[in-house]
């Protein structure tokens, strides 16, 4: 028996769209970690420095289970997937193709292996086959996009032996990441007897791809003005550049000039080229204007926002780059450390950009998008303006704008900006909010920070919240990086009289602290004791009351070569005044004769004349007052 | 003599019938093998006289210094009213098929994490199975230090999406030492 179904069809705009729905009704949880770690406390990464370990071994391990899936793959063939799942398959590295013809060439080329490649195409025309023009040409952009060398894997990075011109990569002790790294690519240099511009001579024909290849190739491995003799080669041949070109030659167009004239200039002649062709110019090409037109000095201010209007008539949709380079334009003579002219910034361009972005969705479009954020941020920190550091914030929470922030560094720098704007502008309520927001799920900060917020608890008057901060310092792995918060954490309890919770409160905060000092466990760095230290520590137990624990605390002032002050003496003797203890009282003044300080006899007036003493005792202060008084003289 | 002895190694390869102990295995071979030379080629199932006693998954009362967790100190049916069970999938249900396969990648998924993990499970594994993703949930002890447990979790998931062709995640939760439910 059939059921006939009368079922509605739903039409979703997308497969996500149900995903997406679900997922818009979800908040950021600001209790819990990465989404990328487990939801456990001993796996949840504490300071920054965990964070990145963490993740780097999850991602080595991943490397490593891919290598034994490629290294192995007839385990990994059968397939349960339905449709086929191709991205699940094990990759095979090695070429399968041994003979020497033109698909053997295609599949090294494919197979991002420079320099078999360029031994198959010696070998190809030493056979006597035509490599047709596109092979070749793809062949030249492998090997100008690599700078003539293979592309480096993580495991398998030995270091280069030097030939003429290479560079020797540092042999850094390689660790498990696989990753690329960056600055690979940027130490490479681009040859004199380069293959690249070998096989283009070599070449019966060239067309503009090619031409164009080798032109990117030399700009991105710094042959700057080989670039340009390229480019008036290919004019004389009457070939057009192609817009990926034209980028190229504008970014090389401030290395191949001196003046700043002159720089802009040439960069306005390869505009009207552009023009005269017909090439139609793209987002990169306005970005790499802007970002030549900042190395032509004072020419950059007033031309930058013609350029935007220029973008803008041509109906191209800026990105954050873009706003990105406006700013530095603007903003880069006010934010440089070395310039006076702090005070002297007249320009509310930031205010005028937000006004026009706030509300907007941006896309990953120029690898300098994510720069803008951190800039601005930075820009709002000097200018000291909170509005404006909120609408950048809430710019951030546009859509998916939070992608734009950059790497988890980047985005540390920013949120402790930002923190750092808050605690000097807001109220502590305020401060303490956006704390509990920020911290520690989306930075760790630093003890900059730290003693920033301390600060703002001090100007507001909330002291009794530093027990608590004490113990996120001591979570985030602050505590031994340098003495200064553990000193200003104690001055900051010591300073003044509170009332008896917050005084017991701050007593086991200080002993806290104490354990900070001394002697930790082996692997645990440790501070020393400073004078100002112990004094403080000193005073907060006295004033929870807690005589016993600050008797042993001046014992340590003898055992680590520290002078306590005498205001400590004074409250000491106060408080052995108080429990009526003379023998505490002569100790004290034999403590401080043998520390020479000069209110020795001072000190030992006082109890003569407060206490009731024993003869033993009046005899001792008379022997404490004697060589005071011939150190005196 | 020779061909008894050449039949008796034969038949000591067979798969041992019979539910009952190794011992009473082993007098049933040396049985059959008399009994089968007189018959050659026929095979016969063997069975022994009915032990009524259950043993599965029990951990019997001994002198009180074995520690056991709660899982193994429940037998099995307590499933579903003490217990519940390690691995979910829907390949049970009425006119589902499949239950077989899950069960076999069960089993390649615990002896796998064991020794992957080797020393570090505190308990059984529960595997989830939901969509197409499979969600193995594991207790592990903290042996070893954070950063190697993501080294290799972030390796097992890797290794069992490839064997799989499906999206493996794991669920960890850590305890310091194995939680000990009574001691037996």
């Amino acid at each position: 028996m059939e059921m006939t179904s009368c079922c509605s069809v739903f039409y979703f705009r997308n497969e996500l769209a149900v995903l997406q729905a679900l997922s818009s009704t979800v908040q950021r949880d600001p209790t819990a970690s990465h989404y990328r770690f487990q939801d456990d406390p001993y796996l949840t990464p504490r300071t920054a420095s965990e964070f990145k370990l963490f993740s780097l071994s999850q991602e080595s391990g991943r490397n490593a289970a891919k290598y034994i899936i490629n290294t192995y793959p007839n385990f990994f063939l059968k397939d349960y997937a339905e449709p086929h799942i191709p991205c699940l398959m094990p990759e095979s590295l090695q070429p399968k193709v041994t003979e020497v013809c033109e698909a053997g060439l295609r599949e090294l080329i494919h197979l991002r292996k420079v320099r078999s490649a360029v031994d198959m195409y010696d070998r190809l025309l030493q056979a006597g086959t035509v490599v047709s023009l596109e092979l070749t040409n793809n062949l030249l952009d492998l090997i100008c996009f690599y700078g003539d060398q293979d592309p480096v894997q993580g495991d398998q990075a030995e270091p280069e032996k030097t030939a003429e011109g290479e560079v020797v990569q540092d042999p850094a002790p390689r660790r498990k990441e696989g990753r690329f790294r960056k600055s690979d690519s940027l130490h490479r240099t681009w040859r004199k007897d380069n293959n690249a511009e070998r096989i283009f001579h070599l070449m019966p024909e060239r067309n503009e791809r090619s031409y164009g290849a080798l032109i990117r190739g030399m700009v991105k491995y710094g042959a700057h003005s080989k670039a340009f003799d390229l480019y008036t080669d290919m004019q004389n041949n009457r070939m057009a550049a192609d817009v990926h070109a034209f980028n190229a030659l504008i970014a090389a167009a401030p290395e191949v000039r001196q003046k700043y004239s002159e720089k802009w200039d040439l960069i306005a002649e390869m505009l009207k080229q552009m023009n005269k062709l017909g090439v139609r110019p793209t987002l990169l090409t306005f970005n790499t204007v802007l970002k030549s037109l900042l190395r032509c000095g004072p020419l950059s201010r007033a031309l930058v926002l013609q350029v935007l209007g220029e973008m803008k008539a041509l109906g191209i949709e800026p990105s954050l780059a873009t706003y990105y380079h406006i700013l530095v334009a603007f903003y880069r003579q006010a934010l440089s450390p070395s310039t006076l002219s702090r005070t002297m910034l007249t320009t509310d361009l930031l205010h005028s950009m937000m006004d026009e972005i706030s509300g907007k969705v941006f896309d990953a479009l120029d690898p300098d998008d994510v720069y803008f954020f951190n800039y601005a941020m930075n820009i709002c920190c000097s200018l000291k303006d909170l509005g404006l550091a909120y609408r950048v914030h809430s710019l951030l929470n546009v859509g998916d704008n939070w992608k734009l922030l950059g790497n988890p560094s980047r985005e540390g720098f920013y949120y402790g900006s930002l923190f750092n704007l808050v605690c000097m502008m807001e109220n502590i309520g305020v401060v303490l909010q956006w704390y509990r927001d920020l911290v520690p799920s989306l930075f760790y900060p630093n003890s900059h920070t730290m003693r920033d917020l301390l600060q703002a608890l001090d100007a507001d008057n909330r002291l009794d919240l530093i027990p608590e901060i004490w113990k996120d310092v001591k979570q985030l792995g602050l505590a031994t990086v340098s003495g200064d918060l553990a000193e200003e954490v104690l001055a900051l309890m010591a300073r003044d009289e509170h009332s008896p919770e917050i005084q017991e409160s701050f007593a086991n905060c200080a002993l806290a602290v104490k354990a900070v000092y001394g002697h930790g466990e082996q692997s645990q760095a440790t501070l020393d004791f400073t004078a100002s230290a112990l004094c403080n520590m000193a005073t907060i137990l006295l004033a929870a009351g807690r005589t016993d624990q600050a008797w042993e605390i001046l014992q340590l002032f003898k055992a680590n070569n520290r002078v306590p002050s005498e205001k400590l003496l004074d409250e000491f003797l106060n408080s052995a005044k108080s429990g009526s203890n003379s023998e505490q009282a002569v100790t004290l003044v034999q403590m401080s004769s043998s520390f020479s300080l000069p209110a020795t006899a001072r000190l030992a007036q006082r109890v003569e004349q407060e206490f009731d003493l024993s003869e033993e005792q009046k005899k001792a202060l008379q022997d404490v007052e004697a060589t005071s008084d011939s150190d005196k003289d | 003599m020779k061909s008894q002895n050449k039949s008796t190694t034969h038949i000591k390869m067979a798969v041992s019938f019979g539910g009952a102990g190794l011992i009473l295995a082993n007098h049933a071979v040396a049985h059959m093998s008399r009994t089968l030379c007189a018959v050659p080629r026929a095979r016969a199932i063997h069975s022994t006289a009915v032990c009524c006693k259950h043993q599965a998954a029990r951990i019997r009362v001994g002198k009180g210094d074995k520690p056991v967790t709660y899982e193994e100190a429940h037998p099995p049916h307590h499933i579903a009213h003490r217990k519940g069970w390690l691995s979910q999938h829907t390949s049970n249900l009425d006119r589902e098929t499949g239950a077989a396969e899950r069960t076999v990648e069960d089993i390649f998924i615990r002896r796998f994490i064991f020794g992957t993990f080797h020393g570090l499970l505190a308990n059984e594994l529960v595997i989830k199975r939901r969509g197409n993703m499979l969600v193995v949930c594991a207790l592990f002890t903290q042996k070893i230090p954070a950063y190697k447990l993501y080294f290799l979790i972030g390796y097992t998931e890797t290794l069992l999406s490839y064997f799989y062709k499906c999206p493996v995640k794991m669920e960890v939760q850590t305890v310091k030492d194995k939680v000990v439910y009574k001691y037996l």
